[in-house]
């Protein structure tokens, strides 16, 4: 009889063990949910794909890091020096440094995947494109000899699509490199990937030349991080209460409270990357009279909505860019912010008498326009307090939804008069892509078409020779646009992380424009 | 026999052509495509008109329509615009996640309501039947996706007896489950119940009561094997049904499966995977309705005969 229950007594120890050791692993571990817009990113191959998530970038480290105020920093590249004419980029690589498969880094790898990054046919070949050849100069020096000048080269080798690749498994595993291996040099090595699913990271233990932007340049202090996607934000939320996982990336606004109601949840924010805005179809009356569109713009109450529709979080808009970015820095003149008697001052200027019933009035027409909004709960919210901020200058704003997914086909048409939309970009080069006269109807909601804008904007994509020229055309393009009232500016949202303060340490201070390698390289999980 | 399957299966030919037709039509007639997903800010006007051209979306409708189903029918399903891969293989990963949720759900539905089917039939319109058909009645009428969150919040944050979400073992298979084969439970127990009532009453039945059997024995053993006709040609009916009900249900449950790729792919508007999961969907709904035909065949005599 004895015998069976010490039997019983042993195995029941050796699983106690088994789960001591497998809780002293599980310390190491955190489990993180991708933020929603990035969910079924399909590959881990910057090269060719189109939709990148956070753990790419903890894969692949960049040439260049960019920090919170998007100012350049040294990534694998110590040190970059531009010729005056903008021509050549000479690039100092670090030393010692070799990707997750054990080849190393060097002038000739970078030369490789430049290469490679010309030579792959898709949509992120225009990165490279005014890169005309890569010398090799020595074995950690390589020169970029441009085609033409292109400011926005440290922009373009900062981004996660630019990520280095290790070039002879890329070109081994074809189709298959960033969807069953991967490998680059960055803190975090692939173990493994299921599409729309989980992605699982290990940390890589040589990592020793990270970003000067992190406190710890060596291997990132959690040994493995789990990135479950999730497309239901409620569900995110649940699994992070019940403590099923211990960071959400994204927080939805409409979320935000219930997470800080809770006590071991915490949310971060950071400076975010979208401008919330009003589009104004110039081609359509009554907004082919810049008075009725400077009125229309200038009824925005940008403060109101900060603080009645988003509860305070984040900040207004009185540009088209996010704030962080220099060429927001335009005249005063050229902001536009919220100013009553000015708004109707200009519908009476432009003939547009107020009538009985609070509608303006021109040739016995009312001053009815449609405003268009996409189906996702805070749009729509939005959208009614900007209807009944027009209204109280005198327009009268009928709301039309339309599905998130199909609204962009609807802007094609030219039909829009107002829309309520935001975007997401940390370029100046945004100007051009949603204001380029060849691009009406989507992504050029507003049909805005301009000669002298045209000019300027030539000016500003191509040409300048450095970045200062870059930023100075960028700046004149944007201010011009502006006083031309294609659109109104409303917000500026924040980027909101949320997380178990019982299971996860932050760092203090995150130098970066987004969550990513940096804050991951000083992240903790408490034992 | 054999001519009838063979007839059975000559019908599904024009149908499925009509269901390729409405699957590919409905999709390219929704606003929106592709390419809007894929083009990057700062690309140029030339480069959207090129890509249109390398997925041949610039061709017209019909010609799109007539290269795909060509493709289709020698089983190629073509390569994701959006995801890069070939569909085959999503699919692939996709779907014994579904089947696995889908069969467990349609398990689920035949054991719990063939079982609450006899009882509300041996306890007709006494409480019992009452209780469980009010019951069946509630639980089939809420949409699932809202039953999904409402079971989490009870049994995963206040009981913690299972994971919120994922497919990470058995546990995490409970929810899901539950939240798609109770639909399905309260079609089954009214089926059960209706055609167990109605067979109580054939000559049959009065025969073996003069037999002197006992009533118990007479409704399990006799009743319930002629009541059970319908009942199986319903559940064959369900196979599709069950597939497209997980749609929502694996998104709600951040599981892998055909329903979350199906929405991931339809909100980027990536032609060919909606394509390929709608297919599967509407496949299994005509497979499922072949086979009830079949079981049928096989199961009743009348149907038998009058083939024979």
């Amino acid at each position: 009889m004895t015998f069976p229950f010490r039997k019983t007594l042993l195995s029941a120890s050796v699983s106690l063990v088994a789960l001591l050791a497998a809780q002293a692993v599980a310390a190491q571990e955190a489990v993180f949910v991708m933020a929603t817009n990035e969910v079924g990113a399909p590959t881990y191959n910057p090269v060719t794909a189109t939709v990148l998530n956070t753990a790419t970038g903890l894969i692949f480290d960049r040439l260049i890091s960019q920090a919170a105020d998007l100012s350049y920093h040294p990534g694998l590249a110590e040190s970059w020096e531009e010729a005056p004419d903008g021509m050549s980029w000479t690039f100092k690589l670090k030393q010692g440094v070799s990707f997750h498969n054990g080849e190393p880094f060097n002038a000739e790898t970078v030369k490789l995947w430049i290469d490679l990054f010309k030579a792959t046919e898709g949509e992120n070949t225009y990165m490279a494109e005014a890169i005309a050849e890569v010398q090799v100069v020595d074995d950690h020096t390589v020169t970029f000899v441009m085609a033409r000048p292109e400011p926005n080269l440290l922009y373009n080798l900062s981004s996660t699509f630019m990520g280095v690749v290790e070039p002879k498994s890329f070109v081994a595993l074809g189709e298959n490199y960033g969807v069953t291996e991967v490998y680059g040099t960055g803190p975090f090595k692939l173990e493994s990937f299921t599409i729309g699913q989980e992605t699982v990271l290990v940390r890589n233990d040589d990592y020793a030349w990270g970003s000067p932007l992190a406190k710890n340049s060596g291997p990132a202090k959690v040994a493995r991080l789990t990135f479950r996607e999730i497309a239901e934000d409620s569900t995110a939320f649940l699994e992070l209460k019940t403590g099923g996982v211990d960071f959400l990336l994204s927080v939805p606004a409409d979320l935000m409270g219930e997470v800080t109601k809770e006590a071991n949840l915490a949310v971060l924010t950071m400076p975010g990357q979208d401008v919330w805005y009003m589009p104004i179809n110039v081609s359509k009356a009554p907004f082919d009279d810049i008075r009725v569109r400077e009125a229309a713009a200038k009824a925005i109450n940008q403060d109101e909505i900060l603080s009645a529709v988003f509860g305070g979080v984040g900040a207004v808009a009185h540009t088209f860019l996010i704030s962080a970015l220099p060429e927001s820095n335009v005249s005063d003149g050229a902001k536009i912010s919220y100013d009553p008697v000015r708004a109707n001052a200009a519908l009476d200027e432009a003939g547009w008498a107020m009538g009985p019933d609070g509608v303006r009035m021109k040739d016995g027409q009312p001053l009815k326009v449609s405003l268009w909004t996409q189906s996702d709960s805070i749009f729509r919210r939005l959208t009614e307090v900007v209807q009944a901020q027009l209204k109280a200058v005198g327009i009268e704003a009928e709301i039309t939804t339309f599905d998130s997914s199909m609204i962009r086909d609807q802007y094609k048409t030219g039909e829009q008069q107002l829309a309520v939309r935001s975007y997401n970009w940390d370029n100046a080069d945004i100007v051009d892509w949603f204001f380029g006269g060849d691009r009406l109807g989507y992504p050029n909601v507003s049909m805005f078409n301009d000669p002298k804008a045209e000019e300027l904007r030539t000016a500003a994509m191509t040409g300048a020779k450095n970045m200062a020229e870059r930023v100075a055309n960028f700046t004149a393009y944007h201010d011009y646009v502006l006083t031309q009232f294609p659109m109104a500016p409303i917000y500026q949202p924040v980027q909101a992380v949320a997380y178990n303060t019982e299971r996860i340490t932050l760092p203090e201070k995150i130098d970066a424009p987004s969550f990513g390698a940096v804050a991951f390289l000083d992240l903790e999980v408490k034992e | 026999m054999i001519w009838y399957l063979i007839r059975r299966i000559l019908m599904l030919v024009p149908v499925f052509l009509a269901v390729s037709v409405v699957i590919f039509s409905i999709l390219h007639f929704i606003p929106g495509d592709p390419i809007d997903n894929l083009l990057k800010v700062g690309s140029s006007p030339q480069a959207r008109v090129a890509m249109e051209a390398r997925y041949g979306l610039d061709k017209p409708l019909p010609v799109q329509y007539g290269i795909w189903l060509s493709k289709v029918l020698q089983g190629d399903l073509g390569t994701a615009i959006v995801a890069r891969r070939p569909v085959a293989e999503l699919i692939a990963q996709a779907l014994p996640h579904s089947l696995r949720l889908g069969g467990l759900a349609l398990l689920f539905s035949t054991v719990v309501g063939v079982g609450l089917g006899v009882i509300a039939a041996l306890s007709r319109d006494r409480w019992p039947d009452r209780a469980i058909m009010g019951g069946v009645l509630i639980g089939s009428t809420m949409p699932s996706f809202w039953l999904g969150l409402i079971f989490m919040l009870i049994f995963s944050v206040s009981l913690g007896w299972f994971p919120v979400s994922g497919a990470r073992g058995w546990s995490s298979l409970v929810l899901p489950v539950l939240t798609i084969g109770l639909g399905g439970t309260a079609l089954v127990a009214r089926i059960t119940r209706v055609s167990m009532i109605e067979a109580s009453g054939r000559d049959f039945v009065t025969l073996l009561h003069a037999k002197g059997l006992s009533p118990l024995r007479i409704q399990l053993r006799h009743v319930l094997r002629h009541a059970l006709i319908p009942v199986v040609t319903i559940l064959a009916l369900r196979i599709g049904w069950v597939l497209g009900g997980a749609v929502t249900v694996e998104v709600v449950f951040a599981r892998p499966g055909l329903g979350t790729l199906l929405i991931k792919s339809l909100s980027q508007h990536d032609y060919p995977v909606v394509q390929a999961c709608l297919l599967m969907l509407a496949m299994a709904v005509m497979l499922g309705t072949l086979l009830g035909d079949i079981l049928q065949a096989v199961m009743d005599p009348r149907v038998r005969a009058a083939l024979a």
